[in-house]
């Protein structure tokens, strides 16, 4: 799948923006949103919120999570932790991708925010290409990928599955020549 | 050597991945050729010598050949049919005459009809509310993207009757839907983020910013 | 404005009073189709169709244009009206051609499967059925044009059995189960049996969860 699907199905996450203007609810076919007061806190689905904010009609708030100090306990978790931790967020790298893209000026530390998620994001890529190679060499057949993200996901995507699809297919032609030998074999033996 | 013609129809085809190659008529024509020969050696020999052995093995050789040829021309003409596909879906229902030259007379044909199979079931989407699958390629945006002109476009009006001028290296944020045509007709180069790093190239230093609306804060790097 | 607003509003009441009696909304048609729309870009195969959704949302999107028209051009609730109806027209467009390129890449495969349903139980849209004929046709008549009927008498067949392409139902998935399922079957040089939890996430074969996935106990990610 494309980043950019992975991330219009983020854009449909909620978030908190504080608008300039008043406006009435609004009834969306994916629900309603609003009513807007000027200088209310509201949430709103992210392609909206970024849209608005290119206008100049709102504050983006972010989101709860997006705060340094907790970022930095997430990556320490990440470090210490054999498996994959929970995510604040299914789109945590694609939400910060676009929040802080278009709202760096509205979010408070953005540039730490970046360099904390790019961090986590690290750690996890290197931890899954870890657990993909011990995955592949046990010639598992299915694996459990709890708190795994939409983007981490998507980016092992050209990868993990294919490499399995010809393991697979490798077992298969084992097999075959296997049972063709045995075949061969018990002609063989009847021959004789 | 038998067959070796058919792998190299195949071949053609293989090294021109992007495009689609003049349609190699002589070739098939040798191949078609070579398999009437093996056929009527086939026929001969089934017909005055068919008990013997060796005969047996020649038979079935060439049968392999004529079998082979068949694939090969098959995959030829699958292959090109398939490039031929893609076309109506990049430049909708009338081929560049660029690539028609390229073409057979019945890829000619098979186009058309394909591209009038299409529209049959695009008409009848939704209860015959009707959808047109070959737009919206990629997921939304933004209504407004901001674009750089590239050539001296001069006025250029919006459905809405609101108007702007175009010149080199300014920088406009336009919406969307009407933005299309005029990158389309190299215009305009978009600068969304989403395009960046498909133009990077022929991104360069702003100048001459005016914008139409505001600029656009979005530029996003990460 | 009031326009829009009463007939949108008319339209959630509508939809939110048949919710009561276990009908769907708006809402909940625009999952379904984007859950349809993932599973199908995931899955080797084709999946059963969803055209009722899709004529249902596509319904509800020409409504709201209509009523569109009332506001102004510019004006921002018909803008973001706009917006989302965009993203609803990606999302539903994505599906159907994800569709349209599997009955093309697969079109002998298919057309041989959905002989053998009912027309009730069909893959197909009746309209996607015609597609895949028509194209399928087209193909033959070109391989006869400009090919088999130059051949030997032999070998003029139009052979389906050995030019058919088949999905590779065994290819890997990414999927998250919708609720607690025992007693999947994974298949391996040992057959292997596993359980998935509610809202846990698997890589495994498509073929051991085909059914579930088309019955939407498991969605594919």
């Amino acid at each position: 799948m494309d980043p950019n699907e992975v991330e219009f199905l983020g854009e449909k996450q909620l978030v908190s923006i504080v608008p300039n203007f008043n406006f009435d609810m609004i009834h969306l076919i994916s629900g309603s949103i609003g009513p807007f007061r000027a200088g209310l806190p509201v949430k709103i689905p992210i392609w909206l919120a970024i849209n608005l904010k290119q206008q100049h009609k709102c504050r983006i708030i972010g989101q709860e999570w997006m705060d340094v100090e907790d970022l930095k306990n997430i990556k320490e978790e990440e470090k210490k932790s054999k498996v994959f931790t929970k995510m604040p967020s299914n789109h945590y790298m694609d939400e910060v991708h676009m929040l802080l893209g278009a709202a760096s000026d509205d979010i408070p530390n953005a540039d730490e925010i970046r360099t904390a998620v790019k961090d986590i994001w690290d750690i996890r890529m290197s931890k899954l290409r870890t657990s993909i190679n011990a995955f592949l060499k046990s010639e598992g057949t299915h694996a459990k990928l709890d708190h795994l993200t939409a983007m981490e996901i998507n980016n092992v995507r050209p990868l993990l599955p294919h490499a399995l699809d010809q393991m697979v297919r490798l077992q298969q032609i084992g097999q075959a020549s296997a049972t063709a030998d045995s075949r061969e074999e018990s002609q063989n033996m009847s021959s004789i | 050597m038998f067959g070796r013609r058919g792998v190299e129809l195949v071949k053609e085809l293989d090294q021109s991945l992007d495009s689609i190659p003049p349609f190699n008529e002589e070739l098939i024509t040798e191949i078609l050729e070579e398999m009437q020969r093996l056929y009527n050696e086939n026929r001969i020999d089934v017909n005055t010598r068919p008990d013997d052995h060796e005969t047996y093995l020649s038979i079935k050789v060439r049968h392999a050949v004529l079998k082979r040829d068949k694939r090969c021309i098959l995959a030829y003409l699958y292959n090109r049919l398939r490039r031929i596909r893609q076309m109506r879906w990049e430049f909708g229902s009338i081929l560049p005459p660029e690539i028609t030259v390229s073409l057979s007379k019945p890829e000619v044909q098979w186009f058309d009809s394909y591209s009038k199979c299409l529209a049959t079931y695009m008409k009848s989407i939704g209860d015959n509310h009707g959808l047109n699958l070959t737009s919206d390629l990629a997921p939304p945006k933004s209504l407004f993207i901001e674009v750089k002109c590239i050539a001296d476009y001069g006025k250029f009006e919006f459905g809405d009757g609101e108007s702007v001028q175009l010149k080199k290296n300014t920088y406009h944020l336009l919406p969307r839907s009407e933005c299309e045509q005029l990158v389309r007709q190299d215009g305009c180069v978009l600068l969304s983020p989403r395009s960046l790093t498909v133009n990077c190239k022929r991104h360069c230093e702003r100048k001459d910013q005016e914008t139409k609306r505001e600029s656009l804060s979005a530029c996003r790097s990460l | 404005m009031e326009e829009v607003d009463e007939v949108v509003e008319e339209n959630a009441e509508f939809l939110e009073e048949s919710d009561e009696d276990g009908g769907v909304t708006a809402q909940s048609v625009l999952q379904d189709i984007e859950n349809a729309w993932l599973n199908e870009k995931f899955a080797p195969e084709i999946l059963p169709h969803q055209s009722d959704a899709v004529e249902c949302m596509l319904q509800q999107i020409s409504h709201m244009e209509d009523n569109m028209k009332s506001l102004g051009k510019g004006s921002m609730k018909s803008l973001i009206h706009q917006m989302e109806i965009n993203r609803i027209r990606f999302i539903i467009s994505s599906y159907l051609r994800c569709r349209l390129e599997k009955i093309e890449q697969y079109a002998m495969h298919i057309l041989t499967e959905e002989a053998q349903r009912g027309r009730e139980d069909g893959y197909l849209s009746s309209d996607e059925l015609r597609f895949a004929k028509d194209y399928l046709s087209s193909i033959e008549l070109l391989f006869r044009t400009l090919a088999l009927q130059h051949m030997p008498n032999v070998l003029q067949k139009f052979e389906i059995e050995t030019m058919t392409v088949k999905p590779n139902i065994h290819a890997h998935v990414f999927l998250r189960a919708n609720k607690r399922i025992t007693g999947i079957i994974v298949p391996g040089t040992v057959d292997e049996e596993v359980d998935f939890e509610e809202g846990s996430q698997h890589i495994v074969q498509y073929s051991a969860v085909a059914d579930l996935v088309k019955n939407g106990d498991i969605q594919l990610i």
